[in-house]
């Protein structure tokens, strides 16, 4: 062997000792990879803008030039002006906050979750990465950090942007600026965090059982956005569907949304998949379940089943 | 069913020093049996090529040898370990026939993902682009790559850090000869320096590039040996030739009583 052929030879893994790396060191890897990752990808760029845009399209631009040019297309009873000027100040924003998120913002998160796990069985990387990787589960909880981490970057993006187009209404219109209480903020925030991380657990876990990007993405678009809302519609005229409907997925992230102060869509105006059939409680504590369930069962199949 | 016969005398000797050592394996897929009572060593330190034509259990073979599939019998034992162990995890490389790379990242994005989760350094990263060949296309997106680049990204992959035995499912299918003969070449580096490598592959003319030659036919092993001895044992001029004349000397011993 000459010197050039040295070279040849890999360089050396990290923590190659005998006992290998820890489990936590091995998922803070899976997770500085997996942001890596999901940073890297122009779809996540795409989602998240496509989720700001929407927010701000429908929470303060058609307000505020239903506002602007007194249009009554936006009109409720009472002093309809007023009311919308109200919608689009930041001392709005806990009650508004969460409003498109339960519907729009949650298929967008869905997407995001099953583009995250079915990728990796799509482009046949998770062949790669769980075989040689420290371990299945810290490779997956790796890639479960990373969504929840852009969950998290989501909310806070979405509460910036909201705190400065409400803001900027505030100034042009030379309304005293009145700031939301903190502690309302926060708890729309953490209502934000439940329905957008429900939902994007469940694209997780949909794409781990389908093992396909694009059959996870219609399957669960289908769900949210038909499925649950068909079966609410139908659960008055099935003794006993209530029960189930009332405890659904989007039943919970649209009751917590409606508990937050969002108006529901069923009262003209309001919002499609905010919903008031729970309390605020029970709809968080579901949606704790939920995320619980969701990511645990994915988990088990990763760990469990067999590689394509 | 297993052909030991096919084996050279001292083999068993290896048996100590072997990165795979394969007893009575048995692989059922299916309604279908794979790999039958079947039996493997691999010495460490060698370029071993997995020859046969498609459908001879090649892929399965090295999927048990990785641990990723599940086997009705038998054992296999890699680097000392049952194959699949924890602690084989970053001492075993493997690429699969199709590439196993994101189409939608670069070559260098790629390349920082999997030696983050495999917990390679970063410096990793640059030297196995640069042994695959691909440092001009290192910020390409992987989709608009060909086949056969996308191929070397995926086995740049199985390069990062320092795998003791690298399995590579027929590495060199879709690439041009002035590529594979450059890839082999990089192949004999990496053992010389001290790795293990399994390559199959169902071209016969590969078969002189390598050191040692694994021959299958329909899940059993056919011969296990050097080509000069294959050609010398068969009296032939080739492999394919050899490997003709082993299916012939196979298929007259099952028929002889």
């Amino acid at each position: 062997m000459n010197a050039s052929t040295t070279d040849e030879r890999p360089a050396g893994r990290d923590e190659r000792s005998g006992s290998g790396p820890t489990a936590v060191s091995a998922l803070a890897a899976g997770t500085r990879a997996e942001l890596l990752r999901l940073r890297k990808w122009p779809v996540v760029w795409v989602l998240v803008s496509v989720w700001l845009m929407l927010n701000l399209t429908f929470a303060y631009v058609f307000n505020y030039i239903a506002y602007a040019t007194e249009s009554g297309n936006f009109a409720t009873e009472g002093n309809p002006r007023a009311a919308l000027l109200e919608d689009v100040l930041p001392e709005a924003i806990p009650r508004i906050f969460t409003t498109g998120m339960p519907m729009f913002g949650g298929a967008i998160m869905m997407i995001l979750g099953a583009l995250a796990a079915g990728s990796g069985y799509g482009w046949g990387t998770w062949k790669t990465v769980l075989t040689q990787g420290p371990s299945r589960l810290a490779t997956f909880g790796g890639m479960l950090a990373a969504v929840a981490g852009t969950v998290v970057a989501v909310i806070a993006i979405t509460l910036v942007a909201d705190l400065a187009a409400s803001t900027l209404i505030t100034v042009s219109e030379s309304e005293p600026i009145v700031w939301p209480d903190l502690a309302a903020l926060a708890e729309a925030a953490g209502s934000g965090l439940l329905i957008f991380g429900m939902w994007a657990s469940a694209g997780v876990l949909i794409g781990v059982l389908t093992r396909s990007p694009a059959v996870a993405i219609g399957l669960g678009l289908v769900w949210s956005l038909v499925v649950e809302n068909l079966l609410r519609s139908v659960s008055g005229l099935i003794s006993g569907l209530n029960y189930v409907t009332d405890v659904m997925p989007g039943t919970s992230a649209g009751s917590l949304a409606g508990a937050q102060g969002a108006v529901p869509g069923a009262e003209g105006d309001g919002a499609p998949g905010v919903l008031t059939v729970l309390d605020g409680g029970s709809a968080a504590l579901l949606l704790v379940g939920y995320i619980a369930v969701f990511t645990v069962v994915a988990a088990a199949l990763v760990r469990r089943r067999d590689l394509v | 069913m297993n052909l030991s016969a096919g084996r050279s005398p001292g083999d068993t000797s290896r048996a100590a020093d072997a990165a795979v050592r394969a007893r009575g394996l048995r692989v059922v897929r299916g309604a279908r049996t794979v790999l039958d009572d079947f039996d493997l060593d691999v010495r460490q330190g060698t370029l071993t090529g997995l020859l046969g034509p498609s459908g001879s259990g090649k892929s399965t073979l090295m999927r048990a040898i990785v641990g990723v599939q599940r086997v009705a019998g038998g054992a296999v034992d890699v680097l000392g370990r049952p194959a699949g162990a924890k602690v084989l995890r970053d001492r075993v490389g493997y690429v699969t026939q199709e590439p196993a790379v994101y189409g939608d990242l670069t070559i260098r994005q790629n390349l920082r993902y999997f030696a983050r989760v495999l917990g390679a350094p970063r410096s990793d990263v640059d030297r196995v682009i640069d042994q695959v060949q691909l440092g001009s296309h290192a910020d390409h997106l992987v989709s608009r790559l060909s086949g056969g680049q996308r191929s070397r990204v995926s086995l740049a992959t199985a390069l990062l850090g320092t795998p003791e035995l690298i399995v590579l499912d027929e590495p060199t299918v879709g690439l041009d000869p002035v590529l594979r003969v450059e890839l082999w070449g990089l192949f004999h580096r990496i053992v010389e320096a001290g790795a293990t490598l399994l390559v199959s592959s169902h071209v016969m003319d590969e078969a002189e590039r390598c050191e040692r030659l694994v021959l299958l036919r329909e899940g059993s092993l056919l011969a296990d040996d050097t080509l000069p001895n294959l050609l010398e044992r068969t009296g032939t001029g080739d492999a394919e030739q050899a490997f003709l004349k082993l299916i012939e000397q196979a298929d007259n011993g099952m028929r002889t009583p």
